[in-house]
């Protein structure tokens, strides 16, 4: 039986439905992400979740509990919001006490968890301090103490790495990741980087306009999308409609759309012919470096497509060059 | 350059010499026994000795101090509550509650006094009792500038996000309001109460129109005092001046570091 389950959820705002007809079960001890674009509903499903929005229709269980119409206070989940919402008022170790206080923990057995978790985030050093005098990530890693010192039954992480810089953010997701597994606590970490949710997770809930789009592991996520929105918004496939794509590999193909991801097209200077391949014809427009990758974009009749290949001198063609291209039949996802 | 700035000095210094003659002059005249020459007669600091040691003033003192504190502290609360309820339950009802919380700057002393008056004099129950009319005139009166400070400073804290972050580690929103938000804008506070204490303690249409001279604050005290002895009274008005400096001394001494609060925050 699921650890956490939404049951046919509806949340309205006046006329506009931010979410509709969720059901959805999250394991327990697993980090799952909801992912998707800004305003799709991921934040809003978090809130219904914590309490902090009233449902329209539908119900939440938690630990087989039904939690729909119970007050935030009461739920015993922990949360990590985007702007860290420490209280300035409080120092670090203040901060990280209050929900211990909120539980009537005695005085001694607070202050040594509280200890114990400030030095597990790497903030021992910093228990006096007051959060204005923390970095960002500091700040996060206080927030995130905050919400777990508590052992809530759920850690919910709404976008609390996108204030942070591309480097600290790198860590802090090795971070985040540790202290879950470490402490085998359930959380739901809301991210609109899918770079983010393939690292951190181990389900991903593909969101958009207010309905899961996709659940899948990170794998299966990248490469088996089951719309043409789950393939545009995980990894950077190109999108061809069937009809263009037939065209160009010269076969009629009974689907709507043929996606692909750019790394799987193969380009040479000149023509092959292996089994189990499509081929076709272009001509390179530009070519930029992405770090150890080098994208082509390849015109192919009116067709723009993008060509991921290893970053090296063997394989760099110049703008202009004609080329052949060539895809094995099993890495077309056909939709 | 140099000759603008210069001038613009003699120009600051000659209007502060022009603002600081009549109290300097009254503090003269308050430590001499006569002057009805060209310099005063007879040095003596005997009605600063007197008034600190006379029963009668420092009780004056006393109650402007009381009547002073009791209508800040309800009015504190008041708005406090209101605009925890507003900002939490009905925010649609903020730009009401700011509206009713103004109107009070356009109400006039006397017209206030008067229209208590009339209402409530007479009345039966608590309100016919002077003293709760008076301290409901101040509440009136000194609302505005407690509504405007302490919403400044919950205009500076994110009060929704910290409410809920609270919420969540398991207080309740009232708790949270109280032990987190309040004491994040107990500067704003501050700053808008000794405003309040600046009108309170300098009022004397109020208190005279409303309690007579039956209460007596040092505002009354001095009314009393210019019949019998000038130079005494020009003695209790320099005390309520230097009070009137302290406090907004305080004030600007708080507002200061404030934004040098803010501003190393910025820095970090």
């Amino acid at each position: 039986m699921s650890y956490i389950r939404f049951e046919n959820l509806h949340k309205s705002f006046g006329k506009n439905e931010v979410l509709k007809d969720i059901n959805l079960e999250i394991e327990k001890n697993q980090l799952v992400t909801l992912l998707g674009p800004s305003g799709c509903g991921k934040s809003t499903l978090l809130r219904c979740l914590a309490g902090l929005e009233d449902v329209t229709s539908g119900k939440v269980y938690l630990d087989g509990k039904d939690i729909t119409n119970v007050n935030p206070k009461d739920r015993d989940i922990g949360m990590v919001f985007q702007q860290y919402s420490l209280f300035p008022n409080m120092t670090v170790a203040q901060n990280v006490a209050f929900g211990l206080r909120m539980k009537k923990v005695p005085k001694n057995e607070a202050d040594e968890k509280v200890m114990k978790m400030l030095e597990n985030v790497g903030l021992a050093d910093k228990a006096g301090s007051y959060p204005a005098q923390l970095s960002g990530g500091q700040q996060q890693r206080a927030a995130l103490a905050r919400a777990i010192v508590t052992e809530p039954k759920v850690l919910l992480l709404d976008e609390p790495l996108s204030a942070i810089d591309a480097l600290l953010r790198r860590s802090l997701q090795i971070e985040i990741r540790r202290i879950q597994r470490e402490i085998n606590m359930t959380a739901i970490f809301v991210t609109h980087d899918q770079d983010e949710a393939m690292v951190m997770s181990d389900v991903i809930h593909l969101m958009n306009k207010g309905k899961i789009e996709q659940s899948a592991n990170p794998t299966d996520m990248y490469t088996k999308p089951v719309s043409k929105f789950a393939a545009s918004f995980i990894g950077h496939y190109n999108i061809l409609p069937a009809e263009v794509f037939g065209k160009l590999v010269g076969e009629d193909l009974c689907c709507r759309d043929v996606v692909f991801r750019p790394e799987v097209v193969e380009i040479s200077a000149s023509p092959t012919n292996e089994e189990g391949r499509y081929y076709w014809q272009g001509k390179i427009i530009d070519s930029l470096p992405h770090g150890n990758i080098l994208r082509y974009a390849v015109l192919s009749g009116d067709t723009q497509i993008d060509v991921d290949v290893l970053f090296r001198s063997s394989m760099m063609f110049d703008v202009g060059q004609e080329l052949f291209l060539a895809i094995k039949k099993e890495n077309c996802i056909l939709l | 350059m140099k000759k603008k700035t210069t001038a613009a000095h003699i120009v600051i210094i000659l209007i502060g010499i022009y603002l600081l003659i009549p109290l300097f002059a009254t503090a003269v005249y308050s430590m001499f026994e006569k002057w009805t020459g060209l310099l005063p007669e007879g040095f003596s600091v005997k009605h600063y000795l007197t008034l600190f040691t006379e029963r009668e003033f420092m009780s004056a003192l006393f109650n402007t101090v009381i009547i002073c504190i009791v209508p800040i502290v309800i009015t504190i609360l008041l708005v406090l509550l209101a605009l925890f309820a507003v900002t939490v339950y009905f925010p649609r009802l903020e730009k009401y509650v700011q509206i009713l919380c103004m109107i009070p700057y356009t109400i006039q002393g006397v017209i206030l006094s008067v229209s208590i008056l009339s209402l409530y004099a007479g009345s039966k129950g608590i309100l016919d009792n002077r003293m709760v009319m008076l301290v409901g005139a101040y509440c009136i009166i000194i609302l505005p500038y407690i509504y405007q400070g302490i919403r400044n400073g919950l205009n500076a804290v994110n009060m929704p996000m910290l409410l809920d972050a609270a919420e969540m580690l398991g207080a309740s929103k009232l708790y949270g309001f109280f032990r987190v938000i309040v004491p994040n804008i107990i500067s704003g506070i501050t700053v808008s109460s000794l405003l309040a204490v600046g009108i309170i303690f300098g009022d004397y249409v109020l208190i005279r129109n409303i309690t007579g001279t039956s209460f007596k604050n040092v505002q009354i005290y001095l009314f009393l005092e210019m019949k019998s002895s000038s130079t005494k009274a020009s003695a209790v008005f320099v005390i309520i001046m230097m009070t009137t400096f302290l406090i907004t001394a305080l004030v600007l001494f708080l507002k200061n570091k404030e934004a040098k609060g803010r501003a190393k925050s910025a820095e970090r």
